[in-house]
């Protein structure tokens, strides 16, 4: 029997609920920060009359600290719907430049925090001679940001390593943690939206983060897999290529 | 010496808060609620820095941004722009349109008041209020 193709095309009227569907996440995304805002300076407002007053204790300190990191954890996983909004919409744009990585990693690692309280940072290690790449700055930024923050979420003992191998035709970049490790039925989900593996039940997340790696990874000609083993840590490994192609 | 900075936010709320915020850490703070109001009270007072919303009925962060470049005796006091909004092209017009400096709602108040201090100092607009 001969299979029939199916071509699906959508109304102009399922086309502008999809449109508007992705306006009303864009803009309540947004509203939604005001108010974590105005909760964030609550809070710090009140962290600042108990010190002034005198009043503070290890009870308050640590409960009110608590309250900002979700703030910023609730942010963060705004940012991603956000961003997983405008990719599906089609929306994203990219602004492709000679980008050093080196640079782009020591400022990330100067700056880095993964939590407000947070003062830890990682080690970096360059082999090879350094040579720019093509990339959007503010995509790679966001791919470094979340592949390191996972190091920092899931590292325990030694603090997060960042390898930076400058070969002939691309650069190869390992993030290693040595943290819980992925269980290895997990691997293949791993990149999917939504999909969280099933040993961090614990561990904040939306399960959007490396979806969104992957998907800029691939606007910029790059790959990305990942070796794990549970109890004993995770290694990213990313590669981008340095030829013009990837303009 | 006290500095005086004119915050224009038009959700009561936060404009409180940061106002009681700012006020600890020893600022003299008036307040409007949208950028027609920030221009009538920044003309009236020539406040040391702005600190602005974006997204504001009447008159938004843009426009008030405009009329600061506009006009003379606002053109060089610092505005500060807090906004929900992250998108690239969005923080390039802020800057194209004068603002000193662009903070992402949520932050955190030390980074805000790093980026009044900074600004305080080297905008040469301070003047001594008491």
């Amino acid at each position: 029997m001969k299979q029939e193709e199916h071509t699906t095309v959508l109304s102009q009227d399922a086309v502008n609920l999809l449109n508007n569907a992705s306006n009303i996440i864009a803009i309540t995304s947004h509203e939604f920060k005001t108010p974590l805002t105005a909760i964030s300076a609550a809070v710090e407002l009140l962290a600042a009359r108990l010190s002034n007053n005198q009043q503070m204790d290890a009870f308050y300190e640590k409960n009110l600290s608590r309250i900002t990191t979700e703030i910023f954890r609730l942010n963060s996983m705004l940012d991603e719907m956000l961003t997983i909004n405008s990719i599906m919409s089609g929306r994203m744009s990219l602004n492709k430049q000679l980008t050093d990585v080196v640079q782009l990693l020591s400022t990330l690692r100067a700056n880095y925090f993964a939590d407000p309280e947070d003062t830890r940072t990682f080690e970096l290690s360059i082999t090879g001679t350094p040579r720019d790449i093509y990339a959007d700055q503010n995509q790679l930024t966001r791919i470094f940001m979340n592949l390191v923050g996972n190091a920092f979420k899931f590292s325990r003992e030694k603090l997060p390593l960042v390898e930076l191998n400058f070969e002939t035709e691309k650069v190869i970049i390992r993030i290693i943690d040595d943290g819980i490790g992925i269980p290895a039925e997990d691997l293949q989900y791993l990149f999917q939206p939504f999909f969280r593996a099933s040993n961090v039940d614990e561990i904040a997340g939306t399960g959007l983060g490396l979806s969104i790696v992957k998907t800029f990874v691939t606007e910029h000609n790059g790959t990305i897999t990942v070796d794990s083993i549970v109890g004993e840590g995770s290694i990213f490994t990313l590669s981008f290529p340095y030829h013009a192609d990837s303009r | 010496m006290q500095y005086t900075i004119l915050l224009i936010e038009d959700k009561t709320g936060l404009r409180d808060t940061l106002q009681s915020l700012l006020e600890l850490h020893h600022y003299q703070v008036i307040t409007a609620a949208n950028g027609q109001e920030g221009i009538q009270l920044a003309t009236a007072h020539l406040p040391n820095l702005v600190i602005s919303d974006i997204y504001m009925p009447v008159l938004n962060g843009y426009q008030l941004l405009e009329a600061f470049q506009a006009h003379e005796k606002l053109r060089n006091i610092p505005v500060i722009i807090l906004s929900a909004r992250s998108a690239r092209e969005e923080i390039t017009l802020a800057l194209e349109k004068g603002a000193a400096a662009y903070i992402n709602k949520p932050f955190l108040f030390a980074n805000l008041n790093a980026n009044i201090r900074e600004l305080l100092h080297t905008s040469g607009t301070a003047t001594l209020n008491h």
